[in-house]
């Protein structure tokens, strides 16, 4: 029975593992992977159209992936080498996710009550769809949901639409067929056209039809220059890398300065006729050329695009996520069944969904060549992080299967949350000159974010003592006592890394600022984690509270840092607004008010509480004040 | 007096203190949406007492404006923490080796309160902007104003006599230092709304001399502004007197400045400039940008380094110095710290922060203090508790 349990937790982590694994692969006789990573600068730092690919689709559909009206699922790339290249296929894809139709009170559009539409579904309403935008609040924070989605809508049609136009024109069947030709015939044009211009200019005569020509060609690039959204043409070697990139427009229009015409833009243009014409050798040899090109001028960053393409096909983030309730669930079991072996099963596979976790955390910081923690995405991956580290100690020193589970609950929440940060786009941006500093965001931030790891899980450590010490007839005093000394020994750490943290915190605003302590709110709100961990610790040390009462102190830990991290963004005021939100002020309630009934239920008298240490406590509870009023009697 | 001392000593106390610390610092962040951060930090940690009030603008604030919360201000609860603190270590502490990781935290905490009680005292804050290519030998408050009177009459130097503007009581006669002069303040606003005077309405205006009587000014007191991007127009109409001889009323304003014309009083013999304006830091140095640096990040707008490159000259010449001042590293220099703040003027301008705190080294001996006290306290908790799974 034994072996039979180790193989079925095992041989499950496995499939989770493999499924991920299996889910980046894209047949095509297409060279798609070496498509997915050519090289494009976006927010100031070079990556893969893959990244690009993913971020935009996350943007419109919220997922990494389109599954068409037929059932087929395209993966990123699959989908963005269609919007590029076949805009008329692109143009069926379902891929704009609008979560209530109803509201907009688009008479059609309801009707179909799908979540997702196609561009040709929303095309019959874009007009309407302009309409409202022109009256929805200027103020992007003082939206109502309604005009959030309006907003939304056109901000989404609109990335599409210059998405659509990043590598080259797009126009019919016609013109993409034979975009070579149309740049070749434009070279032609330039010179006689330029002469055509000034003849014009000078009152002379000239040739019409040539200038007209010309002309129609500027206007046309020229639109493109802003239309077009993604600059993927590098400036001719030798390379400065704090140098602009072009779009396809500029650098077309720029040609008429006599600059020459890069090579990325023809290469472009024959990999899209090569693509529709499916001849896929040649898509591959240009594919190869291009990339060739590429680390000939930038040999320093195509080991990076590369690994950045690799691994968002991983997502190790999800992978680690489905291991994180398989822990959850194999330890709940094991307090029925197996106790032993679940257990010990769970603490392997904690250890292998932690390993995949600093994989993914270790990629990032490769990537961006900067520590864990530079926004709220990477802080919410990084709470996780630190949260299961810390379980997995708990778990190597108590071994019963508590410290696991609490600690990927933890980690599953917060990268629940790390997941729907990522909807606003690229969570590998540059950071603000003020914050630029690896020194500081190595230390203050890490240690910060450490902190508040430690406190989420000391939180979720208190509340499972309460629910068991209430509801569970089986929970016994050691099963309490060590309950209680994992959260004691986490809130010590926490409260460690949180003052150091914050005080680090204020040795780097002094360097910056001149102001050592500003009373900032995210200053405020690391400092009220403090104050809350010297209260509990106190309390603890006084005698002042009891078990009861350090719980509830706990679970107060968990309000006070989660309006430190996210409650003190949501305010309109500050330094540190880098990570600044309004849609999880809703989630952010819902959990407080979680935590207030957790505390209540902590602080229910002992005879509600149904566990054996409860009614131990009831028991003793009654003989005291038995004997009390025995007392006062005589 | 026993009890008393096992009152002040007690850690039911401290948790109590802690308690309310924890519900000041969230409402005082609450409040800095109304009041921004200078005058929430006023009227929260800079106070004694307290009171918050439901404000008007957030969600339900119609009905619940009534709703007022009073808590202790943070110059009282810091100091109850303090005497707390000291008490306890007096009555209950003995010195022991178990113990000496809790007295090191305890004595880091003692220092951290008192710099921060040193910085909100002594601690100025103000702002130099310099052209490229330009000198510059003053900092400008930008909260705090003066009113000034300049003779201008030495060939090589001005010199300018100064009055704070917290002193602008009305009613109250001040004598301008050096100057056979004096001032009666008549009327001073915190913040007001300066015009022009239009036909319809006729301008009354108490002011006798100077530019509101030549130009028709007419001037509308407001509630001061705490917003961090708005500034207060200080506004006053001071009467000058030599000697017993009212020489007549002027208006002085923080916005009329070099751009306007200089309004002149006139004794007889010597003339002075008679202006308010933020209070300026004048030093024996000159600081010259020789060069501003704003680079950004290819292909977007934001910013990725800030520097300025300057030449220091001071009086006493052995202590000229160049410097480069940018992001989170500033120059130290005759105890004032220049920090790269701003810029302006399509980065031709930069504005550097200049603080004088003398308590700055204090937080940094109280970080050692704490983290040592912390380490060695968690450190020894940590190996008794292997020690007992062990064993």
């Amino acid at each position: 029975m034994k072996k039979i349990i180790y193989i079925l937790v095992y041989g499950i982590a496995t499939l989770v593992i493999l499924g991920g694994l299996r889910s980046s692969k894209v047949d095509s006789d297409f060279d798609l992977a070496a498509f997915a990573e050519l090289p494009v600068q976006v927010g100031g730092r070079i990556k893969p159209l893959d990244s690009v690919a993913r971020n935009t689709l996350l943007i419109l559909s919220g997922r990494q992936k389109v599954v068409t009206d037929e059932g087929l699922t395209l993966s990123p790339i699959e989908w963005f080498i269609d919007l590029t290249m076949r805009p008329e296929v692109a143009d069926t894809y379902p891929i704009f996710k609008i979560e209530f139709p109803d509201d907009l009170g688009l008479v059609g559009l309801a009707e179909q009550g799908e979540r997702y539409y196609s561009f040709n579904e929303l095309l019959p309403f874009s007009e309407e769809l302009r309409r409202l935008h022109g009256e929805i609040n200027p103020a992007p924070e003082l939206r109502s949901p309604y005009e959030k989605q309006i907003a939304d809508i056109n901000n989404g049609l609109m990335r599409y639409h210059r998405v659509m136009h990043s590598l080259h024109p797009v126009g019919g069947a016609e013109r993409l067929d034979r975009l070579v030709d149309e740049y070749q015939s434009y070279l032609a044009t330039i010179q006689p056209g330029m002469v055509e211009l000034r003849k014009q200019q000078a009152g002379e005569e000239f040739d019409a039809a040539l200038l007209k020509r010309f002309i129609t060609f500027a206007d046309d690039y020229l639109k493109l220059s802003t239309t077009a959204y993604l600059r993927v043409v590098p400036p001719p070697p030798p390379v400065d890398l704090l140098e602009d990139w072009k779009n396809i427009g500029l650098e077309l229009l720029d040609v008429m300065k006599d600059d020459p015409l890069s090579p990325y833009v023809t290469s472009y243009a024959s990999l899209t006729m090569a693509y529709r014409s499916g001849d896929a050798e040649q898509f591959n040899r240009e594919v190869r050329e291009l990339r060739e090109r590429f680390i000939a001028d930038f040999p320093d960053d195509i080991s990076r695009v590369h690994y950045e393409r690799v691994f968002n096909g991983l997502q190790p983030f999800y992978i680690s996520m489905q291991l994180y309730v398989l822990i959850f669930l194999a330890v709940c079991i094991s307090w029925l069944r197996w106790p032993k072996e679940l257990a010990k099963a769970a603490f392997w596979v904690l250890v292998l969904a932690f390993l995949i976790h600093t994989f993914g955390l270790l990629s990032r910081m490769y990537i961006q060549g900067r520590p864990p923690v530079t926004n709220l995405y990477s802080s919410a991956v990084f709470v996780g992080w630190g949260a299961v580290l810390l379980g997995i100690f708990i778990e190597k020193f108590f071994k019963n299967g508590i410290g696991a589970a609490m600690a990927s609950l933890v980690g599953f929440c917060t990268l629940i949350i790390a997941h729907h940060l990522a909807m606003t786009g690229d969570t590998l941006e540059m950071m603000r000159a003020v914050l630029d500093s690896n020194f500081w965001l190595a230390t203050h931030v890490v240690i910060i974010t450490f902190g508040y790891s430690a406190i989420f899980l000391a939180g979720a450590l208190a509340i499972l003592f309460v629910l068991l010490g209430v509801f569970s007839s089986r929970f016994n005093k050691d099963t309490a006592r060590s309950l209680s000394a994992m959260v004691y020994g986490i809130i010590c750490f926490g409260t460690l890394f949180s003052l150091v943290g914050t005080i680090l915190g204020g040795i780097w605003a002094d360097q910056s600022w001149g102001r050592f302590w500003g009373w900032d709110p995210k200053e405020n709100g690391a400092l009220m984690i403090v104050i809350m961990g010297a209260i509990y610790l106190h309390a603890r040390w006084g005698g002042i509270c009891k078990d009861r009462g350090l719980m509830a102190l706990a679970i107060w830990g968990n309000i006070i840092t989660a309006w430190s991290w996210f409650g003190t963004n949501m305010l309109p005021v500050g330094l540190h607004s880098y990570g600044r939100m309004d849609s999880a002020y809703a989630w952010l309630i819902g959990f407080v008010l979680v935590q207030l009934v957790l505390t209540a239920t902590a602080l229910l008298p002992w005879r509600f509480w149904r566990s054996e240490f409860g009614q131990a406590n009831n028991r003793k509870e009654k003989k005291r004040s038995l004997i009390a009023a025995e007392d006062s009697e005589a | 007096m026993k009890p008393l001392f096992q009152f002040f000593s007690s850690l039911k106390l401290t948790v109590v203190l802690l308690s309310f610390s924890l519900i000041l610092i969230f409402f005082g962040t609450l409040d800095q949406v109304q009041y921004g951060i200078w005058h929430t930090q006023e009227l929260y940690f800079e106070s004694f007492l307290v009171v918050w009030t439901f404000p008007e603008h957030a969600p339900l604030g119609q009905h619940l404006h009534w709703i007022r919360i009073p808590m202790p201000g943070g110059y009282l609860l810091g100091g109850m923490l303090l005497i707390n603190l000291l008490a306890a270590h007096f009555t209950r502490f003995k010195m022991s080796w178990m113990k000496c990781g809790i007295f090191l935290i305890h004595s880091g905490l003692i220092l951290l309160l008192i710099s921060e009680l040193m910085t909100d005292i002594l601690a100025v804050e103000s702002q130099m902007p310099v052209d490229e290519g330009g000198t510059s030998n003053y900092s400008q408050g930008f909260r705090e104003n003066e009113l000034v009177f300049i003779d201008r009459s030495h060939p090589e130097h001005d010199s300018v006599h100064t009055i704070p503007a917290s002193l602008l009581k009305p009613g109250k006669r001040i004598d301008v230092p050096n100057t056979p002069l004096s001032i009666r303040t008549v009327r001073y606003h915190g913040n007001a709304e300066i015009g022009r005077a239009t036909s319809g309405s006729p301008a009354e205006s108490i002011a006798t001399r100077g530019a509101a009587v030549r130009m028709g000014i007419i001037v509308n007191p407001k509630p001061e502004t705490y917003s961090e991007d708005e500034i207060n127009t200080a506004t006053a109409f001071v009467e000058v007197l030599k000697g017993e001889d009212s020489l007549g009323i002027w208006l002085v304003c923080n916005v009329m400045d070099e751009r306007f014309p200089p309004q002149m009083v006139d004794t007889g013999d010597r003339s002075f400039e008679i202006a308010l304006r933020f209070t300026r830091h004048y030093y024996p140095f000159e600081i010259e940008l020789i060069d501003f640096k704003h680079e950004k990040y290819p292909g977007t707008e934001v910013p990725f380094n800030f520097s300025s490159e300057v030449k220091v000259t001071h009086q006493d010449s052995t202590k000229n110095q160049k410097a480069l001042i940018y992001m989170n590293h500033p120059l130290r220099y005759e105890g004032l710290t220049f920090f790269q703040a701003s810029f302006a003027n399509q980065d031709k301008t930069s504005i550097f922060q200049v603080v004088r705190n003398p308590g700055w080294l204090l937080p940094y001996l109280s970080v050692l203090l704490m983290g040592l006290g912390m380490c060695v306290q968690f450190g020894m908790h940590f190996f008794k508790f292997l020690r007992k799974q062990r064993g």
